[in-house]
């Protein structure tokens, strides 16, 4: 688990004036569900051509299993992708098409039968062998296009954003699918998405990226608790993002109010963000709180209940499962080990991004 | 109600989209040769049509010019639409205005663009520059088959083959070009119909002795009533219809393939297929069919209707030259292409005054009269005569001749016809018809008005032209070779026609009449010339002897009755009522009263040609 399968090394790629990715450094653990995470633009989706060898970079090396492939065609690396909009052959029946790889490496014909059996049942669609490419919904064409990548046998599987163009409820269900796939074929998922709750569900690694830059890679707990930077905080899940000042180690002051938390080593004094997510937000009588404010909006959202606070000149988000109707006057309390301290952006690339997508 | 009256409505604008092509393929039925007169069904025209050798060296033409132009033109479309596709969004909209503005073009605009890009290249008309013609109309067309058909296909499915580990070359020839292939068998199709149906590109590219079926129409049908050439051109619909009907039943083949199983080929393959089949083995078989014994080629450039079709069968089974046959219908036409070099030819007819140009441009070779023994079969009056216009006989020998005069239907005209001044007279208004060449025209007016038919008097000229303005609103029509039907059929009165016609016209209609008017007329020599730029002349000069042969003499004036200048050859006419015609043999009366045509020089033609304009531009009440 703890062998690097790709590195990327100083990997940077501009089109025309356009800087994609600067000096990007990368690896990728063989097994791991590793996710490409950010919004549109950001890189995410050349990084992944790059690996699969569609672009070359302008400078920086690819390593793949000890190799530098950098130059290599993507025929003959051994990896397979899986394209947002499937690029099924539609002249081709499903049969057809899942056998392309196959016979292009000259198997014979009784392996092809059986890989084309085995996944199918994989991807469960045994039965779809004569059925045209186009004749099949959305979520199918995926999942023979995952068929299709995974009968080669490649260590590496590239996915580009690959339920993008199915339906919510599809999506859920293909995401699970996807786990199930990936456990049991034992094989190196690199996956392109710019959707966090995807990121959140199904990898072991994310790197969220922005202009070109990694602004965090770690876990989906570690992304999610304890985003490095405001970008990444506010890319990832609802957040109140406040500018405060750390007065001393575990002491924060948010909105003129001092509050308890656990960071340490930031100075004294020092100007910070903190990141706090709505469903640690506490609202208690107003007296009990460390500031009060005001419930301004409700709405109801199924799960929990979602209010907005007005409390110090700041509008917070707050998530509960209890009701407090508007116009009531409450106090906010947050456990200390749910305040993130971040340090102030230095660069503007750490700058949060208006998200278009 | 209502839902009568759309029926009726959609029915009649069917009607009218539909009823010209219904006539012609009734007409090619039809076992009557008159129009509009329905006289029992008969396929005697199709197999005739099958019969003519000539038609089907057009066919054969037209499937090849049609197979290659049609290849060549799907397979640039294919790598255009493919780099279109690579393009910027900016540039590629430009680039697609500019691909089918061609579409939109007048066909005759292109044509003649062509014509001239040709010629002025010094590059002589033959097979290649038509076919650099088509490829290049049916380029757009192409394009707009095969390139929506690139668009729709996803992008990364080439990326995804080269993924599965497809070399370049495997992804383009098992992914890209499979996908796109619906685009590019419409595109074909499409290109082969467009190039097959053309008439106006090709007629202007086209090089000497290439015909395709559509200009060999054109030519037939000019001539007059043809039903072989409506049995023709309802082939070339039915083939344009079904061709059409096959490029739109591609997409419901795909939504049909979409439901079944694997493995079928669509049906548009199998046709696309069948189609080159069926082109091959057309093409091998008419070519299977061509004689043995050649030799060599001879190009031969002649009147509409000016020699009986057995004649160049036999020439080309004697002599083992190949005959590439055409025609012209005025000297000018002949000329205006001879001068330009758009076309080769390497014998030509053109008759007395036009010779006499010829020489006098420098365009034609002197004759080698020991390759022409027959020679010794033509009467040296004729010869004589011909000095007039061919100083030496050097350079023309005479083919036909014949004079200028009036024919008219005894049953509509009452009183005796002996002067020009008929054709002036408001009683027979609209059923009058004139030649529409200078030369004859202007021989009307300026014998009717006692001047010479040479004259270059400006005042003589002002008159004769007052006189054919004010005769404007009696003529029904301006006409060359249509003269014969129209009479035939009694749908005019009166014409000024050539003697040769006149034979021939009687003997399908009796009551028509010729005379040569008191007042005097044309007396003309055609003869065969060799071109100076002729490669062929070897042949060129076998041909001018073996016209001279009695028996072929006879041949021709038994088919296009036009007097023979072959003395032999009028011996041996058997029918002698003919052989005694005053038509075709008049006296020494008429002819005394008759003057042949001189070359005028070029301001002469120019002076003639500008009156002979104001004639044609003026305003006819």
């Amino acid at each position: 688990m703890d062998n690097k399968l790709i590195d990327l090394q100083g990997i940077s790629k501009s089109y025309g004036k356009n800087l994609i990715l600067n000096n990007l450094d990368l690896y990728i653990k063989e097994n791991e569900f590793l996710t490409l995470l950010g919004p549109s633009g950001c890189g995410k989706t050349t990084t992944l051509r790059i690996i699969g060898g569609f672009e070359s970079p302008d400078s920086g090396k690819v390593i793949f299993d000890n190799q530098d492939i950098t130059d290599l065609p993507p025929n003959k690396r051994h990896l397979n992708t899986i394209f947002q909009k499937y690029a099924l052959f539609t002249h081709m029946t499903i049969a057809e098409n899942i056998a392309f790889g196959l016979k292009i490496a000259k198997k014979s014909k009784t392996y092809i039968d059986d890989k084309i059996k085995y996944a199918l049942k994989l991807v469960n669609l045994d039965g779809f062998e004569n059925r045209m490419a186009d004749s099949l919904s959305g979520g199918q064409q995926q999942r023979i296009a995952i068929a299709r990548a995974i009968v080669n046998e490649p260590k590496v599987l590239l996915l580009d954003e690959p339920l993008g163009a199915l339906d919510l409820k599809l999506r859920q269900d293909m995401q699970y699918e996807l786990i199930r796939l990936k456990n049991e074929l034992g094989i190196t998922f690199i996956y392109v998405t710019h959707d966090q709750e995807e990121a959140l569900t199904m990898s072991d690694t994310i790197v969220v990226m922005n202009q070109g830059y990694i602004q965090q890679m770690g876990t989906p707990e570690m992304i999610y608790n304890e985003p490095e930077n405001a970008f990444v905080a506010d890319f990832i899940g609802d957040s109140n993002i406040i500018a405060s000042t750390m007065i001393e180690d575990e002491v924060v002051e948010i909105l003129g109010a001092k509050f308890k938390c656990v960071d340490k080593g930031f100075g004294n004094n020092t100007p910070v963000d903190v990141v706090i997510r709505p469903e640690d937000v506490e609202l208690v009588e107003p007296q009990m709180g460390t500031i009060q404010g005001l419930v301004t909006h409700l709405i109801f959202k199924g799960v929990h209940y979602e209010m907005e606070v007005e409390a110090n000149g700041f509008k917070w988000l707050v998530q509960s499962t209890k009701l407090v109707p508007v116009g009531t006057r409450v106090g906010i309390v947050v456990d200390p080990f749910n305040i993130q301290i971040m340090n102030k952006p230095e660069s503007e690339d750490e700058e949060a991004v208006t998200l278009d997508e | 109600m209502i839902k009568h009256l759309k029926r009726i409505y959609m029915g009649l604008v069917i009607l009218f989209l539909y009823l010209p092509i219904i006539v012609l393929v009734v007409s090619s039925f039809n076992n009557s040769k008159i129009l509009g007169k329905w006289d029992g069904f008969t396929l005697d025209w199709y197999k005739e049509l099958f019969n003519n050798a000539s038609i089907m060296n057009a066919l054969k033409t037209t499937l090849i010019l049609a197979l290659m132009a049609s290849v060549i033109a799907t397979a640039l479309g294919t790598l255009a639409s493919l780099t279109i596709n690579k393009m910027k969004r900016s540039t590629r909209s430009v680039v697609m205005s500019i691909t089918n503005i061609p579409m939109l073009n007048a066909e005759i605009v292109t044509a003649l663009a062509f014509m001239l890009l040709f010629v002025g290249l010094g590059i002589s008309l033959n097979f290649a520059t038509v076919l650099i013609a088509h490829v290049t109309f049916c380029i757009p067309y192409a394009l707009l088959n095969i390139y929506p058909k690139v668009r729709q296909m996803d992008n990364n499915m080439y990326e995804a083959a080269l993924d599965l580990g497809a070399s370049s070359a495997q992804a383009f020839f098992k992914v890209t070009l499979p996908e796109i292939m619906p685009g590019i068998m419409s595109g074909f199709l499409m290109s082969f119909t467009m190039s097959l149906d053309d008439f106006i590109i090709t007629h202007f590219t086209r090089g000497s002795g290439i015909d395709t079926l559509s200009t060999k129409i054109y030519t037939e049908v000019r001539k007059g009533i043809k039903p072989e050439m409506y049995a023709l051109s309802t082939l070339l619909f039915v083939t344009v219809f079904v061709l059409l009907l096959l490029i739109n039943r591609t997409p419901n083949e795909e939504k049909r393939r979409k439901k079944l199983a694997k493995g079928k080929k669509s049906h548009a393959t199998l046709a696309m297929g069948m189609c080159i089949v069926l082109i091959i083995s057309a093409v091998g078989y008419i070519s299977f069919r061509d004689d043995s014994n050649y030799i060599g080629d001879v190009y031969v450039y002649n009147w509409g209707e000016y020699i009986d079709p057995e004649v160049i069968a036999l020439f080309e089974e004697e002599t083992g030259y190949k005959v590439h046959y055409e025609e012209f219908e005025t000297n000018e036409e002949m000329y205006t292409i001879i001068a330009n070099g758009a076309r080769n030819y390497d014998v030509i007819c053109p008759s007395d005054y036009m010779i006499e140009k010829m020489i006098d441009t420098d365009l034609l070779a002197p004759l080698d009269y020991n390759a022409i023994p027959n020679i010794k079969n033509i009467g040296s009056e004729y010869m004589e005569s011909a000095t007039g216009f061919d100083p030496g006989n050097r350079y023309s020998v005479p083919y036909c001749w014949g004079t200028v005069g009036i024919c008219y239907n005894t049953t509509m005209i009452d009183e005796e016809v002996n002067s020009w001044s008929i054709l002036f007279d408001e009683k027979y208004s609209g059923s009058i018809l004139m030649q529409a060449s200078v030369r004859d025209a202007y021989c009307v007016a300026l014998s009717y008005l006692g001047y010479s038919i040479n004259t270059l008097d400006e005042m003589q000229l002002k008159e004769a032209t007052n006189l054919l303005i004010s005769q404007k609103p009696l003529v029904q029509a301006y006409v060359i070779d249509q003269v014969r039907d129209k009479m035939i059929k009694n749908t005019a009165a009166l014409s000024v026609i050539y003697s040769g016609e006149a034979i021939y016209m009687q003997e399908e209609n009796p009551d028509l009449e010729y005379v040569v008017p008191d007042e005097g007329s044309n007396v003309w020599i055609d003869g065969w010339v060799i071109p100076k730029n002729s490669e062929n002349k070897e042949a060129a000069l076998a041909w001018i002897n073996f016209m001279c042969d009695p028996n072929i003499a006879l041949m021709n004036f038994n088919e296009i009755t036009y007097s023979t200048p072959n003395i032999a050859a009028r011996d041996l006419i058997e029918d002698e009522y003919i052989r005694n015609s005053q038509i075709a043999f008049p006296g020494e009366s008429v002819l005394s009263r008759c003057e042949v045509y001189n070359y005028l020089g070029k301001d002469g033609d120019a002076l003639y040609d500008g009156y002979w304009t104001k004639v044609g531009t003026a305003a006819s009440e």
